[in-house]
């Protein structure tokens, strides 16, 4: 036992150092998973600027201005700037160089309005092009506004109490706090954790199984007295090492992007500090040590890296697709999520954005199950070895 | 010591490619008396019908056999890598199949794939092999270090495997085979891949680690090449078709076969052993 123990080691430290020195390998993962994630947390944080600047500049654009003096009155009373909307609107909106929705006014509304007809109005937007559809609920706002104003007054002028249009008033409660509201920015930040954790796994799980078959090492290696588990263990403890090494890397660096959002609402909203990392650490560990293991028994029936390659898409399409089942709000949390790998791993890492505490079966139930796929996965590798090793 | 009595194995032939997979499946749904058949009279490969041979200490014991004799199944059977269908296999006393792990650390083996890593030196290649057989690291890079002098590879030591010709591959997994200074040694086509040079370095090599100075080690080695059993092995166990064919020195073959040339009488054993073959078969 304390040989195979040795041995165990032994294993784990030439595998990692082997896995180190793979150089450009790392790299490209470290570029893809690592500096991937704040990049993009960057992008977003621009179009929340601009979304933002948008709503402060309070302009709107009108076609046909001239046509509707009494609509333009009210817009300059909600101190807006009215602006004449350029004459081929919809085909820049279409191609999103223009990112305002338009009003159209019809050429006969004054007339209309005077007359008690019902004049239509326009609010013209496209709903692909995303920067004009966020201004568009503000638009609706602001039209509502003079409807009801207009109303009102053919109301007061016939006597009528404004309150019987009004028999209720509505008011907005918003229980989110501010953390809850910025995950719906910051959600996709789990998912590139994981996409880290998934993509550190793959490559030194492919090499030590089937590159080890194509390379024709794996017959010398088991001509060695040494027993299969402590082989396969050291292997697999190697690979889910350089898996977290990456997920910490990539925890870590959403730390300085952060920095970079300080001018942004953005930045107070969004909660994350080396607490957040270190628990998100947490969370992945039990998970880089099952997609180690399962890619390693995926991996270990192919001859050769290419196989594996292909043979591993569907593991690492499984752990891509699942978490934007949280992503996307698919009917919101259940109580299966916790028992899908990378699914649990997602739901508790946006629980802990959001700054919610984590429950005992939470944390439970995905540690069980990926101790439970890290058994089978490093049992059937252990089994499979001496078949793949004559093969 | 290594004694091989009466061992065999089969495998399964892979299915043609053609008739194979899913449509021999779907053919077979239909027909449940065909597919009964076909499974009951499986074509099997018997790789290993009969081969039993005795290799003492301090000798050096020749495995010859045409491509496909079975050379490099009974070594990997030796190897604990397959287990036999029938037969024993003993080293020094030990059981294969019962104590393969005690065999093991008392054999050196230089199999049929000798895959380094790459991106290791070679020295890191042959310390980590010296690691696994539970040495201490020191003692396995001190012994790199004198069988590096032995063949001629110091120069190599400290480089990455990455660009090692096949001779430097060669030797590099020969003395990682060799680091533990294991009694037995067991050679597939050792100077595959080898030019002159270094075929004459390795029987040196072979020479002196058969003799008391080096340790007195029991070698087995297989080869198709006759020269090599010539000039090196001190009695040759010949091999076709998975049987053991014939047994002694090169002399007694030679007298057995009633020729002058050793070629001649190796083709004759195994032509002759080829038709017998042919006719137990059935």
């Amino acid at each position: 036992m304390r040989r195979s123990i040795a041995a165990f080691w032994v294993v784990l430290r030439k595998e990692l150092s082997d896995a180190l020195r793979d150089r450009r390998t790392l790299a490209t993962v470290v570029v893809s998973s690592v500096l991937m994630g704040p990049l993009v947390l960057l992008a977003i944080s621009g179009l929340v600027a601009s979304l933002e600047s948008r709503a402060e500049q309070r302009e709107v654009y009108l076609s046909g201005v001239a046509q509707a003096p009494t609509l333009r009155n009210f817009l300059e009373r909600q101190t807006y700037v009215v602006k004449e909307a350029p004459a081929d609107f919809e085909a820049r909106l279409r191609r999103s160089t223009f990112s305002d929705p338009v009003v159209v006014v019809p050429a006969d509304f004054e007339a209309a309005l005077v007359r008690g007809d019902v004049p239509i109005v326009e609010i013209v937007s496209d709903s692909a092009n995303q920067r004009s559809e966020a201004s568009t609920a503000r638009i609706e706002r602001l039209l509502g506004g003079f409807s009801r104003e207009r109303a009102l007054l053919s109301l007061a002028l016939r006597g009528v109490s404004a309150q019987l249009l009004e028999p209720m008033q509505i008011e907005d409660r918003d229980l989110a706090s501010t953390q809850t509201r910025a995950t719906r920015i910051t959600g996709m930040l789990p998912y590139f954790v994981m996409m880290a954790v998934l993509y550190g796994a793959l490559n030194a799980a492919l090499d030590t199984t089937a590159g080890e078959r194509e390379r024709g090492s794996l017959e010398p290696l088991l001509m060695n007295p040494t027993e299969r588990w402590a082989l396969v263990a050291g292997k697999w403890g190697a690979v889910a090492c350089v898996s977290v090494l990456i997920a910490i890397l990539s925890c870590f660096s959403f730390l300085p992007g952060q920095w970079v959002l300080r001018s942004d609402t953005l930045a107070a909203m969004f909660q994350y500090g080396p607490r957040e990392a270190a628990l998100f650490i947490v969370i992945l560990l039990p998970l880089a040590a099952a997609l180690a293991a399962v890619l390693m028994a995926v991996a270990i029936r192919s001859r050769s890296f290419k196989e594996a390659q292909a043979s591993s898409t569907i593991v690492v399409l499984a752990v891509s697709l699942l978490p934007l089942v949280n992503v996307f709000d698919l009917g919101g949390e259940a109580p299966w999520h916790l028992w899908a790998p990378a699914l649990a791993q997602n739901t508790l890492m946006t629980r802990v954005l959001k700054g919610e505490a984590l429950g005992m079966e939470q944390v439970l139930i995905p540690l069980a199950v990926c101790i439970a796929l890290t058994s089978v996965g490093v049992w059937y590798v252990a089994r499979e070895l001496h078949r793949a090793a004559v093969k | 010591m290594i004694e091989v009595r009466g061992l065999a194995k089969s495998f399964a032939a892979p299915a043609p490619t053609r008739d194979g997979g899913w449509r021999a499946w779907v053919r077979s749904r239909g027909k449940p008396a065909a597919s009964a058949a076909t499974s009951s009279v499986a074509p099997r490969i018997h790789a290993v019908r009969d081969v039993s041979f005795d290799a003492p200490n301090g000798r050096i014991t020749g495995l010859l056999g045409p491509n496909g004799a079975g050379k490099t199944t009974t070594l990997r059977m030796l190897a604990a890598l397959i287990t036999p269908e029938a037969g024993t296999m003993r080293v020094d006393g030990i059981d294969v199949v019962a104590r393969p792990r005690e065999v093991l650390a008392r054999m050196g083996v230089l199999s049929d794939s000798r895959g380094l890593y790459p991106r290791l030196t070679a020295r890191e290649n042959i310390v980590y092999y010296g690691a696994l057989h539970g040495m201490e690291r020191e003692a396995a890079d001190a012994r790199a270090q004198d069988l590096a002098r032995m063949f001629e590879m110091t120069a190599l030591l400290d480089r990455r495997a990455a660009g090692f010709s096949q001779g430097e591959r060669m030797k590099t997994a020969l003395v990682r085979a060799l680091v533990h200074d294991p009694a037995n040694i067991v050679l597939d086509e050792p100077t595959n891949g080898l030019d002159v040079l270094a075929t004459r370095a390795l029987r040196d090599s072979l020479r002196w680690l058969r003799s008391p100075e080096g340790g007195a080690k029991c070698i087995v080695f297989s080869t198709h090449i006759m020269q090599e059993v010539e000039r090196l092995c001190d009695s040759v166990v010949v091999v076709a078709h998975g049987r053991t064919v014939a047994t002694g020195t090169v002399p007694e073959l030679l007298a057995e076969t009633d020729e002058r040339d050793f070629e001649e009488a190796f083709v004759k054993l195994a032509f002759v052993s080829e038709r017998a073959g042919a006719g137990a078969a059935p």
